[in-house]
């Protein structure tokens, strides 16, 4: 007597909650989801193909633009798998400025997540609080670089220029602040009930799942893993690092809140660390004028604040460009999760997985 | 003085016109108020300028309120002309029917929502001193001499034709959600439909604990004799019916954290995603209406309404100082000041809350709401069985 | 007995408390001659101050003669990783070093990396501290050594800007 039918309804990607343009097609019975895919390349430029005609030290710029929210992270991964191509020795008191202007680069990642992730739930507020503390980090990149958002900040052999005069005073004036904000944010979300009932048991995934479709960062951190390749397999100064793994074990919504709040208090440890024992020293190692390559092939992760950022360079011999680049995107491995972690779940819950997988379109599409 | 039936209809015309000039005068206020709260609750500052800069017709009105951002408290009032702005703005707009939309309905809809919202008001009693507002002069043509009275109407069953009217206003919301023939809005109407019936229930269930302590439906009497004729203990369920009430009127009002019709982040703009210009300043309209109407019942029956204490404690001062004690006078700027607080809280929960999943939102309503409004309600009927 | 819970409205005071406190602080600091406590700027009227090594729009520099500082190296020509820089080679009575006859900046595509200016060994570029560089004209991001739009001044682009 009554027709059963499905919607299929296409969220983006033009749509307020899907960060960017993404765009996921989802069946609906009632509010039910029962089929999700999402669909991705709106924002494809073809950076591992640009990058292969650019020059090491151009390609950098595109690194950038690939997750605009942790362009220092990407652009740590770059310098660094370069390096390890070439052999090169960075200068301690260089490593130890990426280490801080990285782990501040998480923290602002993890503010813009947390922010957008709040407000796609509801929140209004805590969008605006954690955009406060996000612009007085920007304001640190930039006093160091000149860019707020496309840093563009390290060399391949270290850095540009040390850091500029009043720096530490103002990343220290930053820190003193920062751990009240974060006490802020959760005064508003972590006991709140609609919040709670919004993230607890929602878009849950495995460890077994997790690995299996290679998700990696806080998402699999949630889950009960304590993989972190700052720990696994540490670069720049964190083995000089004091810091913990933060991990959860009910692999939910929630809990991935739960972690990257931790991680934030984390990362402002390191920051700490990183500022009391700065060491003096050059910040540029010697390199030659013009890099040309040997042929040989490098991979090399670093924890983004998404999850493993991988870059994979081959190098060709006396080329000044790599023979091929691709890039191992943590928020393109994550997004496979999605239908798994919402089908048969509410519509709702689509928003709030969007929001916790924490993805950047920019990475995605590259 | 018995009135004849020209100076009925006179009076009657000229308070509907007063009455619709203030409500008009009022949203685009709250409008105002609520850029400029969830402004400064997100420690930024709001509208402070209008469109067009500091050039041709709008520069002189930006450069004053540049210069009022000098002053220390009316600072406050920088941004004001936007809601002048933005009526303008909707009305200018060009009116966009989708080219499938069921044309009819579509332009309905928004008129179905909002003429419910306003006619709730010819019930509600701003003030219920018998001696009026204000008398007009006697050199007044047809309405000299005569009262212009706190409310337009005072029916016996005023309680019952705001509950009835106002529920009308959600097939406006469902029925612009389905004539837009589009997806978004069809979801936003179908939930609007479902959450409106069921806080229907326990909405009632909460206002019948007024109605049963007090035995009567009509809001003037209601609003009076719950400030002045109750006992001590009655606070009780009239401090936990104001709760549950002001829960229920936030569902009703589609506010957060019950805004799950609009529900911006998840379905764009709910029902009203395809509606454009002024018939999108309907829904607005009507909504900024109801959140009206929910604070003026709320302040009349438990926060006191035209007296000073809420939840029925007036009555103790009566006894304690005596009728003719200043403290114990009715006044309308205390039912003002209540609606205004009141207002102000829709707005604050509005920047400090997230919002409820759909299914989450039926629990709190069947399975939390309806019984706790149930024992409220037993409660009640035990004080007016043991104390009344 | 976790159904009690719901009553406790803690979790929801805890909130509305802070949000509360928050619009009080800056409901009395709203205006010019307090401290402020929001943390917006105003912005057509008060700007912010930006860092000394904010990186602006591509200027060139003349020394204390007037003399354009640039002797055509092409090192910034070739490091560019958009291409946005042409500089054609030229000569001029009375200098010894070449002479750029033109030298075309294509703003539209620029990324403002510095890296130009890092590549420069004559100090002969820089990037200015001007950031409002939106136009209506697709043709004003086209920047040559001559005419109202400029490698030497700041461009005439900001006319968005309505501060008095």
């Amino acid at each position: 007597m009554f027709k059963n039918e499905e919607m299929e309804i296409n969220l983006g990607p033009q749509h307020p909650s899907t960060h960017g343009v993404l765009r996921v097609k989802l069946r609906l019975d009632g509010e039910t989801v029962t089929h999700c895919e999402p669909i991705i390349g709106y924002l494809h430029r073809g950076v591992e193909k640009i990058c292969e005609d650019k020059t090491f030290f151009q390609g950098q710029v595109w690194t950038d633009r690939m997750d605009y929210v942790a362009a220092i992270s990407n652009n740590l991964g770059w310098a660094e798998s370069i390096e390890k191509l070439f052999g090169i020795e960075v200068p301690r008191r260089a490593r130890y400025i990426r280490t801080m202007l990285t782990e501040l680069n998480r923290i602002s990642s993890h503010l813009l997540w947390l922010g957008t992730h709040a407000l796609d739930i509801g929140a209004m507020t805590v969008f605006l609080y954690a955009f406060r503390e996000r612009e007085q980090i920007l304001d640190l990149f930039e006093a160091f670089c000149g860019a707020r958002l496309t840093t563009t900040a390290f060399r391949i052999g270290g850095l540009r220029e040390d850091l500029p005069p009043g720096f530490l005073k103002q990343a220290q004036a930053f820190q003193d602040r920062f751990l009240a904000c974060v006490d802020e944010y959760e005064t508003l979300l972590t006991e709140n009930r609609i919040w709670k009932k919004r993230t607890v048991g929602v878009a849950p995934i495995s460890a077994e799942d997790c690995i299996a479709y290679g998700v990696t960062g806080p998402v699999l951190r949630a889950a009960g893993v304590a993989f972190d390749i700052r720990k696994a397999f540490p670069y720049a100064a964190y083995d000089e690092m004091e810091f913990d793994v933060p991990t959860a074990t009910a692999a939910d919504t929630y809990a991935r809140y739960q972690v990257r709040v931790e991680e934030m208090r984390q990362s402002h440890r390191i920051v700490q660390q990183c500022i009391d024992k700065l060491p003096e020293g050059p910040v540029m190692a010697k390199l030659p004028k013009v890099l040309k390559s040997e042929v040989g092939e490098v991979y090399h992760a670093i924890e983004a604040p998404k999850g493993e950022l991988g870059y994979y360079l081959v190098g060709e011999k006396g080329s000044g460009n790599p023979y091929r680049f691709h890039v191992r995107a943590p928020s393109f491995v994550n997004l496979q999760a999605l239908p798994k972690m919402t089908e048969g779940k509410l519509l709702a819950d689509v928003i709030a997985a969007i929001g916790t997988l924490d993805v950047v379109l920019g990475e995605v599409d590259r | 003085m018995p009135m004849t039936l020209t100076q009925t209809v006179v009076m009657a015309l000229i308070q509907i016109v007063v009455l619709l000039a203030v409500i008009m005068a009022v949203v685009p206020i709250i409008t105002f108020a609520e850029r400029k709260v969830i402004g400064y609750v997100q420690v930024r500052l709001g509208a402070t300028r209008i469109a067009g800069g500091h050039v041709g017709i709008t520069g002189p009105i930006n450069r004053a309120m540049w210069a009022l951002g000098r002053v220390p408290v009316f600072s406050i009032l920088r941004g004001l002309p936007i809601f002048m702005a933005d009526g303008l703005k909707l009305l200018t707009k060009e009116d966009v029917i989708p080219e499938k939309a069921d044309k009819l309905v579509f332009i309905l809809a928004p008129a179905i929502c909002m003429v419910p919202a306003f006619a709730v008001f010819a019930a509600i009693t701003f003030f219920p001193g018998a001696e009026g507002l204000f008398t007009f002069p006697a050199s007044f043509p047809i309405v000299g001499g005569l009262k212009f009275m706190g409310f337009l109407t005072d029916i016996n069953v005023g309680l019952l034709y705001i509950l009835g009217v106002a529920s009308v206003g959600v097939y406006g919301i469902v029925l612009g959600g389905w004539a837009s023939n589009s997806k978004y809005p069809l979801l936003g109407g179908l939930r609007s439909a479902a959450q409106i019936v069921s806080y229907e229930v326990p909405l009632s269930m909460s206002l019948l604990v007024p109605v049963l302590l007090v035995g009567s439906l009509s809001f003037r009497e209601l609003s009076v004799k719950l400030a002045t004729e109750m006992p001590l203990v009655a606070a009780v369920p009239l401090f936990l019916g104001f709760f549950f009430y002001l829960t229920c009127g936030f569902a009703e009002t589609n506010r957060v954290p019950f805004d799950l019709a609009e529900a911006e982040t998840e379905l764009v703009s709910g029902f009203h995603t395809e509606y454009t210009g002024m018939k999108m300043g309907f829904f607005f309209l009507a909504e900024y209406a109801n959140m009206i109407v929910v604070s003026a019942i709320a302040a009349a029956f438990f926060l006191g309404g035209h007296y000073l204490l809420p939840f029925g404690l007036q009555s103790q001062l009566i006894h304690a100082l005596g009728a003719g004690h200043a403290l114990n006078q009715p006044s309308i700027l205390f039912f003002v000041g209540k609606v205004g607080f009141l207002l102000f809280v829709f707005l604050w929960i509005r920047a400090t809350l997230p919002r409820y999943r759909y299914d989450q939102l039926m629990h709190v309503g069947w399975k939390f709401l309806i019984p706790v409004t149930l024992v409220n309600l037993f409660i009640a009927a035990a004080i007016k069985f043991v104390w009344m | 007995m976790n159904w009690l819970k719901a009553f406790n409205p803690s979790d929801i005071a805890g909130g509305m408390k802070l949000t509360g406190k928050r619009f009080r602080q800056v409901l009395f600091t709203a205006n010019r001659r307090k401290v402020p406590m929001h943390f917006v700027a105003e912005y057509p009227e008060v700007k912010v101050k930006l860092a000394p090594r904010y990186r602006g729009r591509l200027t060139m520099i003349k020394d204390e003669q007037g003399e354009i500082k640039c002797v055509c190296c092409l090192a910034c020509e070739k490091i560019c990783p958009t291409q946005v820089i042409t500089i054609i080679k030229g000569k001029k009575e009375g200098r010894k070093m070449p002479f750029p006859t033109r030298y075309d900046f294509e703003m539209e595509r620029c990324i403002f990396c510095e890296f130009c200016v890092e590549s420069c060994g004559f100090d002969s570029i820089i990037l200015n501290h001007q950031f409002e560089l939106a136009t209506y004209n697709r043709e004003d991001f086209s920047l040559g050594m001559e005419g109202s739009e400029n490698m030497f001044e700041n461009s005439a682009v900001g006319k968005f800007s309505v501060a008095e």
